[in-house]
């Protein structure tokens, strides 16, 4: 018996309605059809009036949940593909992110992101918008790469009192398994080392820790061990537990599937470098995605983002340093 | 298509109730155009009060006449930018209003917003953001929760926007998503002519904003902002219809902003002929003419409740000035109410 | 079962890399815990590689006669578990993604393909792999990573001491890994604290290092200045007719004495000269000020008195301040030729070597007379005096020694 990272999200959320009579689950195609990758299968029956259809209206959706929260609700709010939370943009950095900090009013709310590149899916229904909101203060960015965390980690931002982006990855939704939901260990914020090594530390998160893991694999071979960070959350971001790895190994490797420019892969070696330096052997490199919109075809779409193969490249320049 | 008609008060609306309610929304213009002249002054004073100061001059009767309706503790409402009359009327104390102005630590916005920024949204009375058309949507949320939790009883939510706010697409989903929800929500757009110095011509193409509570399918009013009892009238039936569960009301009332966007702008874009115009008339003058017309109060009644009004007013102002501005090494520096998520690194 | 590489053993202390001269086992062979499975050559010893723990080995990667890095994988074995897991090797990360198919397609917006399984397609186009270009500069043995530098500094070590620790980094570079079994090694010896006086010693010499320094040398007969010396009361010792003599030489050329600094010359203030003195571990140079004003017989009296002080360390701290130039008389140790280093903040340091009678042919007498003859060393910085300048100096100093009356 096994469970999927999308079966994780679909039973969070089954959970987080049945414990708390306060959670609504609001977005496109999500009632009786289930949602557009079936993470609400079913639940629009098993609880009535508390999981509906909402029209093509990210930037009301949005605003309907912060209204609802400021009300002591705790919406769920699904986007259809990450990419479309733009039109609502306005509403979770301005609305959303500020409420607390204007009113002292705390905002409940929790935005699923579909979020990340699967093949063919072209420049529109491929984003990683983690790090456009983790630039707006008074949010709370997730990005689970495991089943349990996307499972444990989903509970956990309704239970938050403020508002969560949670980036959920689609590639993982039905290639990435496990035994069971396991048990929750790590509060959000915390970091995890999900591979321990001595000769570099990859800081990564979502997808691109699997592709981390299988390059350590890889490069184990020829005699190096890398040591993987899945950040869990990209904000808060756990310094401590990025400098502890690169303390331990002196090189650092930031991979992330988002755009290049700025972002999360900057932010951390932007506090590696500050608070860091002096536990360097070479200078922290960053592998993101390519500075173009993301391609349609299966060929450019596997070169515009980070994989295996361009890890290992990264890691064997950051080594030869 | 036909012109709308606006809706007028004949003699037969004109109960004791009514005239009680038409005296109490008066004093709340009032009151109101007395602050905002203090605002004024204060601002061109200098000192006090940075940033701009946005008045309500020629909106008091429009604004005051839904929050009239309202009962705070059980409604929402999400004031805009010319509301001052409407948020007296909902019960916001003057304080709230000179406290945020003048950037107080003892005001609901401490020091962390501005100007006609602030609300309590704990007591119902969302604090709007500065994009147009952002607070419909959250106005719709609150009673969508209170729907939810079986808490919504006959509660409504009311909203105010410009005729420059129709043309957004917030505006747009928003209303659009709390028809299809049936919400009880009032939407009152206050039609002055002018978005900042952009006039209807250059904002939108319909003949008249009310057509568009049919596109939307919701209920619509028209009313002329400038005659107070007129809009009474219609926000006590629009209130009504939505608490009964008429689904959204649409109001358009239309008047003149009788002045500039803010008190930086002098608005001489504001055609002379338009000035002058019935649109251009002063809500507070023609309803002191009804009322004397009336019966319902004397001139000097009137000034009493001027004096009366300016007094409080210079209370207010003198115990605010007293009052503490924020200290930025007491800020908390946090925009997270989960204090453990709060980065202590970078602090 | 767990996969691990055979890797190029630390291979005794300052070796970096070694070449395979024999290869003794092939894929698919099965060998047991401590057997020699390569053979290698360092440029010290031939000696063998032992397996790491018993397993097949997978595959040789080393080839005869080629050179790898101590760290660098030779191979790979199959091994246990508990062997990977006692060698510090971990395999299979949690949560392996299932690339198989799919376990949930019902009615999807977007079907995945086995495209999406996309682990064994190397892209066709480079990526973009951000980060700092590296600079030739970084890459090879001078360069001292932030890490490495961090640690040197908690330790106080410099990287002069480190001269003798072979690199297994990049170009040679020492990794902290090094510096760490550099350091474990010299546990081993036995060791003593270095005096104050040394330190300050090697680090004044470590930064003087920094530049280019040269040395000439030429004779110079002593017969006047020890004519001179016999009659004169207080007599002078040797050194301080070379202090004078060079006094009086850089007054009519003070730039020689100048430090180069950016793009000018910055020139001495006034001519004021040290003198070293051996002391208990260590060399004090106490400074004679405005030598080329002062004559020879009344500077005796100083002289003297802050020799006795230094030997008993009790100079005052006015003679510390530094001088333009110094002069060392090594011929008190019998040494007749030397290089000494200038101080950081000068540019020339005179020497004097021990003086020797010497036969020295005589065309007016036609015969060998003997001379007491002296070798004069001037060390300088490159930068600033070139062999002709320096060579000019050192025989205007030769010269004026000629004629001790006039110092």
């Amino acid at each position: 018996m096994s469970v999927t990272y999308l079966e994780a999200i679909r039973e969070a959320q089954f959970e987080a309605l049945r414990s708390d009579p306060n959670v609504f689950v609001y977005g496109q195609d999500i009632g009786q059809f289930g949602g557009a990758f079936k993470a609400t299968k079913g639940l629009a029956r098993e609880f009535p009036g508390r999981v509906l259809d909402a029209p093509i209206s990210e930037d009301a959706m949005v605003g309907m949940a912060v209204g609802a929260a400021v009300e002591g609700a705790r919406p769920i709010v699904e986007m259809q593909f990450a990419d479309f939370s733009s039109v609502g943009f306005n509403q979770i950095v301005n609305q959303a992110a500020t409420l607390y900090w204007r009113t002292n009013t705390p905002c409940p709310i929790t935005i699923r992101l579909p979020s990340g590149g699967t093949a063919g899916s072209g420049p529109f229904h491929s984003q990683s918008m983690e790090s456009i909101y983790a630039h707006y203060p008074g949010l709370v960015i997730l990005t689970p790469a495991t089943v349990e965390d996307a499972y444990w980690m989903l509970l956990d931002s309704v239970k938050l009192d403020d508002p969560v982006i949670f980036c959920e990855h689609k590639f993982l939704y039905y290639h990435l398994k496990a035994e069971s939901f396991g048990e929750h260990s790590l509060p959000i914020g915390k970091a995890r080392v999900a591979r321990p090594g001595r000769h570099a530390t990859v800081v990564t998160y979502s997808a691109m820790v699997h592709e981390a893991l299988r390059a350590a694999d890889e490069l184990q071979m020829e005699g190096y061990q890398i040591e993987v960070v899945d950040l869990r959350s990209v904000k808060p971001m756990d310094t401590d537990t990025i400098l502890g790895s690169v303390a331990r190994t002196g090189r650092l490797l930031v991979v992330g599937e988002s755009f290049p420019w700025g972002g999360v892969s900057a932010e951390v070696i932007s506090r590696v470098s500050t608070e860091a330096f002096h536990m360097l052997d070479a200078p922290p490199m960053r592998l993101n995605s390519k500075d173009t919109p993301i391609p349609y075809h299966p060929n450019l779409w596997k070169a515009h983002r980070p994989t295996v193969g361009s890890i290992c490249d990264a890691l064997r320049r950051l080594l030869r340093f | 298509m036909t012109p709308a008609v606006p809706i007028t008060c004949t003699k037969a609306d004109l109960t004791p109730d009514f005239r009680d309610q038409y005296l109490a929304t008066y004093r709340q213009m009032q009151s109101s155009r007395v602050l905002e002249e203090k605002l004024g002054s204060l601002y061109r004073a200098g000192g006090r009060i940075v940033g701009g100061v946005y008045l309500g001059r020629g909106q008091e009767a429009f604004s005051a006449s839904v929050a009239m309706q309202l009962r705070r503790g059980q409604d929402v409402y999400a004031p805009l930018i010319r509301d001052q009359a409407g948020r007296m009327a909902f019960g916001e104390p003057i304080t709230d209003a000179l406290r945020t102005y003048m950037g107080a630590a003892t005001g609901p916005m401490r020091g962390r917003d501005g100007n006609i920024h602030r609300g309590r949204p704990q007591e119902g009375e969302m604090a709007m953001i500065s994009h147009l058309g952002a607070m419909v949507s959250v106005v719709a949320g609150a009673l969508f929760a209170k729907r939810l939790r079986g808490t919504i009883a006959d509660a409504v939510g009311a909203t105010s926007i410009g005729d420059g706010a129709t043309s957004t697409g917030s505006f747009h989903e928003a209303i659009n998503m709390a028809a299809v929800e049936k919400l009880p929500i009032i939407i009152s757009v206050a039609n002055n002519q002018f978005a900042y110095s952009t006039s209807n011509d250059r904002q939108f193409a319909c003949e008249d904003l009310i057509y568009r509570a049919r596109g939307y399918g919701v209920a619509g009013w028209k009313v002329d902002g400038t005659d107070l009892a007129a809009c009474l009238k219609v926000a006590r039936s629009a209130v009504a219809a939505a608490r009964a569960g008429g689904g959204p009301q649409l109001i358009v009332g239309t008047m003149l902003r009788l002045g500039g966007h803010g008190e930086h702008d002098d608005a001489a874009y504001i055609p002379d002929e338009v000035k002058f115009s019935k649109v251009g008339q002063d809500c507070l003058l023609v309803a002191e003419k009804f009322m004397i017309a009336e019966g319902w109060a004397t001139k000097a009644e009137i000034d009493a409740w001027l004096k009366e009004a300016r007094a409080t007013v210079d209370q207010a102002v003198s115990l605010v000035s007293k009052e503490p501005i924020p200290d930025p090494y007491r800020e908390s520096w946090q925009a997270l109410s989960s204090s453990e998520l709060v980065e202590s690194w970078q602090l | 079962m767990p996969t691990i590489p055979i890797l190029m053993p630390q291979l005794g202390e300052s070796i970096a890399e070694a070449t395979v001269v024999r290869i003794l086992i092939e894929p698919g062979q099965r060998v047991d815990p401590g057997a020699d499975i390569f053979e290698v050559e360092t440029n010290k010893a031939t000696m063998a590689v032992a397996a790491p723990c018993g397993g097949l080995v997978d595959q040789v990667i080393a080839k005869a006669n080629e050179s790898y890095a101590v760290g660098a994988a030779l191979g790979s074995l199959h091994v246990s578990d508990e062997d990977a897991q006692a060698l510090g090797f971990q395999n299979d990360p949690k949560a392996p993604i299932d690339a198989a198919q799919p376990a949930n397609t019902d009615s999807v917006h977007f079907q995945f393909s086995d495209e999406d399984a996309i682990h064994d397609i190397q892209p066709k186009v480079e990526p973009i792999v951000g980060g700092l270009p590296v600079p030739a500069g970084a890459t090879g043995a001078s360069f001292i990573s932030p890490r490495m530098r961090a640690r040197m500094l908690e330790l106080g070590i410099n990287s002069s001491d480190l001269a003798g620790v072979a690199g297994t980094g990049a170009g040679g570079r020492v990794t902290v890994d090094d510096f760490e079994t550099f350091l474990r090694t010299i546990e081993q010896h036995r060791m003593t604290p270095a005096s104050p006086m040394r330190i300050a010693v090697a680090d004044s010499m470590r930064r003087s290092w920094s530049r280019p320094l040269a040395t000439v040398g030429s004779p110079v007969v002593l017969d006047a200045i020890l004519a001179h010396r016999k009659k004169a009361d207080p007599k002078p010792g040797p050194a301080l007719y070379a202090i004078r003599a060079l006094a009086l030489a850089l007054a009519e050329n003070t730039a020689v004495a100048g430090r180069l600094i950016g793009s000018r010359i910055v020139h001495p203030r006034a001519i004021d000269i040290g003198f070293a003195v051996e002391v208990d571990d260590g060399v004090l140079v106490p400074v004679l000020r405005e030598v080329d004003k002062t004559p020879l017989s009344t500077m005796v009296k100083t002289y003297n008195t802050l020799v006795e002080q230094a030997r008993s360390r009790r100079l005052p701290n006015d003679v510390n301040r530094p001088g333009i130039a110094t002069v060392t008389n090594f011929g008190t140790f019998g040494i007749v030729w030397a290089t000494p280093i200038p101080l950081p903040e000068q540019n020339l340091v005179l020497g004097l070597g021990a003086g020797m009678k010497t036969p020295h042919w005589s065309a007016e007498v036609n015969q060998f007379i003997p001379l007491t003859m002296a070798e004069l060393t001037l060390s300088f910085d490159h930068r600033i005096l070139d062999g002709g300048g320096a060579g000019r100096l050192l025989s205007r100093v030769a010269e004026l020694l000629q004629s001790p009356e006039k110092l």
